[in-house]
């Protein structure tokens, strides 16, 4: 057991340091295409300037330096935490970080809640469906899953705000109208901190975390030591000695990742909304939050629900094929267990595939949902910058996305491992 | 392999065999097998297979699907005779009426953004959709059919470089990089397909090397190189055509996906509005919610093209190797 988590932080370590030449590529593909965009990055705001303003301007951003100056430039900037500052649009002015420190957590916010139900819906219909074949429920599933990879996530949006905003509005006779759905959330003004952290503050931050997961694993390793079996007494007095001085260590290792953490929280805020308004106690802000999330929230579930459905009820059938699955029956094993514990367990490993794939395709999918129900997070930032032909932003959302989908990936193999012990990596 | 009639005849006449009227059972009974009848009964097999295949893929939704598909083609191409309306009257310089008029008898389905007809845009963007569905679809599946073998034939430093390529094209969200560069080659439609296809190469090309690499194994590609066959010659004749059909079988999965994923990009507006285009209908029709049909009946049509798509998709794939996953 100890032997092969080594190898498993070994090989993380090493999927880690494959990802920074990635990410080198992928930072140097999107500087020149985002650089080949046929738009002005001024051309947003310079209506009604004097020409020399213009060539001021040019000058102060650096673009009219040649392009592989500008590329060393970014690349000096970009390793040492400065990502450019953002040309033009709602956050103009503003440095990178700032705007996707700020505007990262809403749209994780809204990502949060598809990413878990999705998978559980989709897996127990699958199973379901799979377990009844050629039943009714079957083939109302299979309809249900083949409709749903039909339409185009954004016009489900578009119906469900079509009949949440107008059709029971209309058909409840003009009653439909709380007031919650109304209060814009700008003028609430919550008595949150309004500060944005720095990029070394959030660095600080992710420092002290894994202080802290390192303390909580210490005082595991300890607890493990205590309940090992000794035959001499000495033995046993040492490790119990042995474990306790651990234990103790990892509480203080815990308390000295924690107070920094509680310390950035009271200053700056988590800035997920739903956290903060609990830890600053504003339950109106909350519901109204979380009455903003509920309809992009539904919308989004369904951008990846019917593919992983299909692979599910796929692979499903497959399993149940097999001798082990007969042998389980033979031995008088129910049903419920075969299904759930040897069927499913084996069933899922093509699928969690597709669940991280998952991510990748509501982070996509927030382009267009932001967009429909006027949500400013990510999705709709990023937008507005590939119009404006904003650069700075441009690439910085592009590595932002680009690091999001390769630690995904990172955790899907990890996750292997769970999953199918069979499967080790060397 | 396949022996004329009279080597057949010699055949039967040396092993004093039945005679050709007690043939009739084979014929005539179903499951009637004559095991020393080996050349005819291959003939036969090979026929029964055929039927076998047809019998399978001839399932009511596979011919549902189909029924749409054609349906769609056939509105695809006799566009001109079913409406009035030229396409100039569709596009955005012209302003040929009110906007989001409801039904009428002149427009049976009201109107969209600038007095267009509903109907009339909604037939004329059924040629963009087949177009938008078949071309990157095309490029995806000919790219990764080619390469993949290429890729996993030769190994080595050939196989490195693709595999590094795909690996990068997967870290980037495919669908943003189109975006950005709809912004450098303009927002004409043809370039975005031709786009969409290619960052589209890098999963077929993934999925035709893993079955290369299990082809590759197989005692008949062995044969042939010990048998002193060139290179290319064993590539492109023994390992390509055993590689085809779970390639071909993908084909049409991937054309709903696509059509889905270029309709997406319009309507985020980022395709030229000179063609008439589902997916900018329904980015004009759910602006004003006067007519409601203006941006439902496109999605509407978008999504039955895609849903029939991947009901013969899932057809052929139940006929052809129900083990496979795709």
């Amino acid at each position: 057991m100890a032997k092969k988590s080594i190898n498993m932080v070994k090989y993380i370590i090493r999927r880690i340091l494959v990802m920074i030449p990635m990410l080198f590529a992928v930072l140097t593909i999107t500087f020149f295409l985002s650089h080949a965009m046929a738009i002005n990055p001024l051309q947003s705001k310079m209506t009604g300037w004097d020409i020399n303003i213009y060539y001021d301007e040019m000058e102060r951003l650096g673009l009219n330096e040649p392009i592989y100056v500008q590329y060393l430039f970014y690349l000096r900037d970009f390793f040492t935490g400065n990502w450019g500052e953002s040309y033009s649009g709602q956050f103009q002015g503003w440095l990178v970080n700032d705007i996707l420190i700020t505007v990262l957590p809403r749209t994780l916010e809204l990502m949060i809640i598809p990413i878990i139900i999705t998978p559980i819906i989709a897996v127990k219909l699958g199973a379901t469906s799979a377990k009844n074949r050629k039943k009714r429920k079957d083939v109302l599933i299979r309809s249900i899953a083949v409709v749903g990879a039909g339409f185009p996530s954004f016009w489900i949006a578009i119906i469900l705000r079509f009949f949440f905003g107008r059709v029971l509005y209309e058909a409840t006779f003009f009653e439909f109208d709380l007031e919650i759905y109304n209060s814009n959330s700008v003028t609430l003004n919550p008595s949150f901190p309004d500060i944005i952290p720095t990029t070394l503050d959030v660095f600080g931050l992710v420092l002290f975390l894994f202080l802290m997961i390192g303390g909580f694993y210490l005082i595991y390793r300890g607890n493990k030591l205590r309940k090992r079996k000794q035959t001499q007494k000495w033995k046993y007095l040492l490790f119990l000695l042995l474990s306790g001085a651990l234990v103790c260590i990892g509480a203080l290792v815990c308390i000295l990742g924690i107070v920094p953490i509680i310390m950035y929280i009271n200053t700056y805020g988590t800035k997920f909304r739903l956290i903060d308004s609990i830890i600053f106690n504003e339950p109106i802000y909350f519901w109204d939050t979380l009455a903003h999330l509920l309809l992009p929230s539904i919308s989004m579930t369904f951008i990846s629900l019917a593919g992983i459905t299909r692979l599910t009820r796929s692979s499903m059938l497959e399993v149940l094929e097999q001798d082990y699955i007969r042998t389980a029956r033979a031995k008088g094993v129910p049903e419920k267990e075969i299904i759930n514990n040897h069927a499913l367990r084996n069933a899922l490993i093509p699928t969690s595939n597709l669940i991280i794939g998952g991510v990748a395709s509501a982070l996509i999918g927030s382009l267009f949902i932001e967009r429909i129900f006027g949500y400013s997070g990510y999705g709709g930032v990023f937008f507005t910058a590939i119009i404006n032909g904003n650069i700075p932003l441009i690439n910085g959302c592009v590595m932002v996305a680009t690091i999001i989908l390769l630690s995904s990936n990172l955790i899907t193999d990890v996750l292997y491992t769970i999953i199918d012990p069979r499967i080790i990596y060397t | 392999m396949i022996k004329t009639e009279e080597e057949i005849a010699l055949n039967t006449k040396i092993k004093d065999k039945p005679g050709i009227l007690s043939l009739l059972k084979f014929y005539l009974i179903p499951g009637w097998r004559v095991p020393e009848f080996n050349e005819q009964e291959y003939e036969i097999e090979k026929i029964r297979s055929k039927r076998r295949f047809f019998r399978h893929l001839l399932t009511l939704l596979t011919i549902i699907g189909s029924l749409v598909i054609l349906s769609f083609i056939f509105m695809g191409i006799f566009t001109p005779w079913l409406t009035k309306f030229p396409v100039q009257d569709l596009v955005p310089p012209s302003i040929p009426g009110i906007p989001y008029e409801l039904p009428s008898p002149q427009h049976p389905l009201g109107t969209t953004n600038n007095g267009y007809d509903v109907l009339a845009r909604m037939l004329w963007g059924t040629r963009t959709s087949l177009f938008m569905a078949v071309i990157p679809t095309g490029i995806a599946v000919g790219g990764g059919l080619v390469l993949g073998v290429i890729s996993a034939y030769f190994g080595g430093k050939v196989d490195y470089v693709f595999m590094r390529g795909v690996d990068l094209i997967y870290s980037i969200p495919t669908l943003v990089i189109v975006l950005i560069l709809t912004q450098t080659f303009g927002l004409n439609m043809m370039d975005i397909l031709i786009i969409y296809g290619c960052f589209a190469i890098a999963g077929n090309l993934r999925f035709m090397r893993s079955l290369v690499l299990q082809i590759r194994e197989m005692l008949y590609v062995k044969a042939a190189k010990t048998g002193g066959a060139l290179k290319f010659k064993v590539m492109f004749s023994h390992i390509f055509p055993n590689a085809l059909p779970p390639m071909i079988l993908t084909f049409f999965g991937q054309m709903a996906i696509t059509m889905l994923g270029i309709a997406a990009i319009a309507f985020l507006g980022l395709t030229t509005s000179q063609i008439p285009n589902w997916g900018q209908d329904i980015a004009w029709g759910n602006i004003y919610e006067d007519n409601v049909l203006a941006f439902l009946i496109p999605g509407i049509c978008t999504a039955l093209f895609a849903i029939a798509a991947l009901l013969i998709g899932d057809g052929l794939r139940d006929a052809i190797d129900p083990r496979l996953k795709i």
